[in-house]
């Protein structure tokens, strides 16, 4: 059974179709990358998927089960983590504090129990705090641990996001340009943690347009033009696939 | 060095009705009066900075929860002969429904339109208390509010109620560090502060919203119960749109958000307008003059201030 299943997804702005009758299928451990041109739906069918859009037809399944109109809060909770392409953290709160945001809403506790610190409640925040500081020493920020994560550089903060969707150890990640305007060195990172996650047996989708990124790390990539899937394939096959070249150059 | 002064002014605090009397013993009632008033004030502002400074909400309708506890308590005390502490229960039962029902649908709005809602919210309270006459008495307000009892402790004299007062603004002050800190809190300003990120990060922002806005509720409702009962009468004017500008002067020139910060501007912004009656033809002017200045030189409130005053 596939982990992810995407079923004739449409979704329209205004008349203008931005996701047409998408279907998609990630299989458990798989590494797929989304491409396609500015505006052809990579985000939107993103947004559809985690819930901050409604879908004007089609059905979404994760693990079987239709997440089809179901809000952010709950798919996340179901094990589906995403990043968003504006790089998007808690302004106010310390870099740790970010991180443990991800994670206190998967641990079993009642809003009174978290009201009283409880025992229980004590241990969960010393666990989340524990891995807040690997996956921060993970991404480099280990001594940024107590900043403002309004205060870290633009990187930076890509990286504490990018952190954070790893908190709570989810099932599937889905990756909104994590190499975007970000330096070489930080490219190469990236690519290495992606790489670590698939290891890890990870199933990762990734939005992205960097095409040695995508290319050097995806199993399968799939491509979208005007909302619409145009091909799918391993990256060899899709380098020279004359339908994808016409949709990023032209004729 | 910093325990200590924290010490002293519990004891000062704590005290304060003997040292009125010491050191102004002709204009002690007053005086008192004065202090009880900031107390419950302080407490209002606290619960009204739960939405306000902690989830971002800009809510206008406080004083109707405000108002909803007082006429519960004040109706029940009269008409209904209830014990003190059960009309007070009462009252923070009612305005904390009366929140949850109302904060369902003010939450679909988007920020500007909820202000307008809550605000509409506040005018509807404000004329039903005026015009539902035969349980409000409209203006000829409920009158004859029994002095509150604890058990065989009558709470009859100003420094009983002073205490009575400041025991509140303490339970409040717990409550409200209790919420705004650890993973509670964390949660308040994840959605404060990007509400699309909480989603992804498994918060469901309308729940911590209506939480917060509930739980305000239900404090001002208990705290409109002690207002009423201290005062033994219940008017409509009480619960007006004045009494918003008044919380959002406390709170966003104290220092919203912030627990230390919203009690210095209590204590500033209700004391202040009663000291400067010292000098009444210029009362209001030095009081608008001196908030200017704040909004000017500290946008932050005086919290701000006092942060890079104290260094923290």
């Amino acid at each position: 059974m596939p982990l992810l299943e995407v079923r004739g997804l449409i979704k329209r702005f205004l008349g203008v179709t931005a996701v047409d009758h998408v279907d998609l299928s990630v299989e458990p451990g798989e590494l797929v990358s989304l491409i396609g041109p500015n505006g052809s739906g990579k985000t939107t069918l993103f947004n559809c998927v985690t819930g901050y859009l409604g879908a004007d037809g089609g059905r979404i399944l994760f693990r079987g089960r239709s997440i089809t109109s179901a809000p952010p809060h709950r798919v996340a909770r179901l094990g589906i983590a995403r990043t968003f392409q504006q790089v998007s953290v808690f302004p106010r709160l310390s870099a740790l504090e970010n991180l443990l945001v991800f994670l206190q809403q998967h641990q079993e506790e009642s809003l009174f129990a978290r009201l009283l610190r409880t025992p229980r409640v004590r241990r969960f925040e010393a666990q989340a705090i524990e891995r807040a500081r690997r996956l921060l020493d993970l991404v480099g920020l280990g001594a940024r641990a107590d900043l403002d994560a309004g205060r870290l550089s633009y990187g930076q903060r890509k990286l504490l996001a990018f952190a954070g969707a790893l908190m709570s150890d989810p099932e599937l990640l889905l990756l909104d340009e994590p190499a975007a305007a970000v330096n070489p060195t930080m490219i190469n990172q990236m690519k290495d943690h992606i790489l670590g996650l698939h290891r890890q047996g990870k199933t990762v989708v990734l939005v992205e347009h960097n095409m040695d990124v995508v290319m050097d790390i995806s199993q399968r990539v799939v491509v979208l033009d005007h909302g619409q899937k145009i091909a799918e394939g391993p990256p060899a096959v899709i380098r020279r696939d004359p339908r994808v070249i016409e949709a990023y150059f032209g004729r | 060095m910093r325990r200590a002064g924290w010490l002293a002014l519990g004891v000062v605090v704590a005290t304060a009705p003997w040292l009125v009397a010491a050191a102004v013993p002709r204009q002690q009632r007053y005086v008192l009066h004065v202090l009880i008033f900031t107390a419950l004030f302080a407490a209002l502002a606290l619960s009204y900075d739960l939405v306000v400074g902690h989830v971002g909400s800009l809510s206008l309708a406080h004083p109707a929860f405000f108002g909803v506890g007082a006429y519960t308590a004040a109706i029940l005390a009269t008409a209904g002969r209830w014990p003190f502490v059960a009309d007070v229960a009462a009252a923070v039962v009612a305005a904390a429904l009366v929140a949850a029902l109302v904060g369902v649908p003010l939450f679909r709005l988007a920020e500007h339109a909820f202000a307008v809602g809550t605000l509409g919210l506040g005018l509807v309270a404000s004329v039903v208390a005026n015009n539902w006459v035969e349980v409000t008495r409209g203006p000829l307000c409920i009158t004859g509010i029994p002095k509150p009892r604890l058990g065989a402790l009558a709470i009859t004299t100003l420094p009983a109620y002073y205490w009575l007062a400041l025991a509140a603004l303490a339970a409040v002050a717990l409550l409200y560090r209790g919420l705004t800190t650890f993973r509670l809190g964390r949660a308040f300003h994840a959605v404060r502060d990007n509400e699309p990120l909480a989603g992804a990060a498994a918060i469901n922002p309308l729940k911590y919203r209506l939480l917060a806005f509930t739980i305000a509720a239900a404090l001002a409702g208990g705290i409109g119960a002690l207002y009423a009962h201290y005062l033994s009468v219940m008017c409509p004017e009480e619960m007006t749109v004045a009494l918003t500008v008044n919380l959002l002067v406390i709170v966003f020139l104290g220092g919203v958000g912030s627990l230390r910060g919203v009690l210095v501007g209590a204590v500033l912004f209700t004391a202040l307008p009663e000291v400067l009656r010292l000098a009444p033809t210029w009362r209001l002017v030095i009081y608008g003059a001196l908030l200017l200045l704040v909004v000017i030189r500290s946008p932050g409130g005086l919290e701000s201030l006092l942060r890079r005053a104290t260094g923290r």
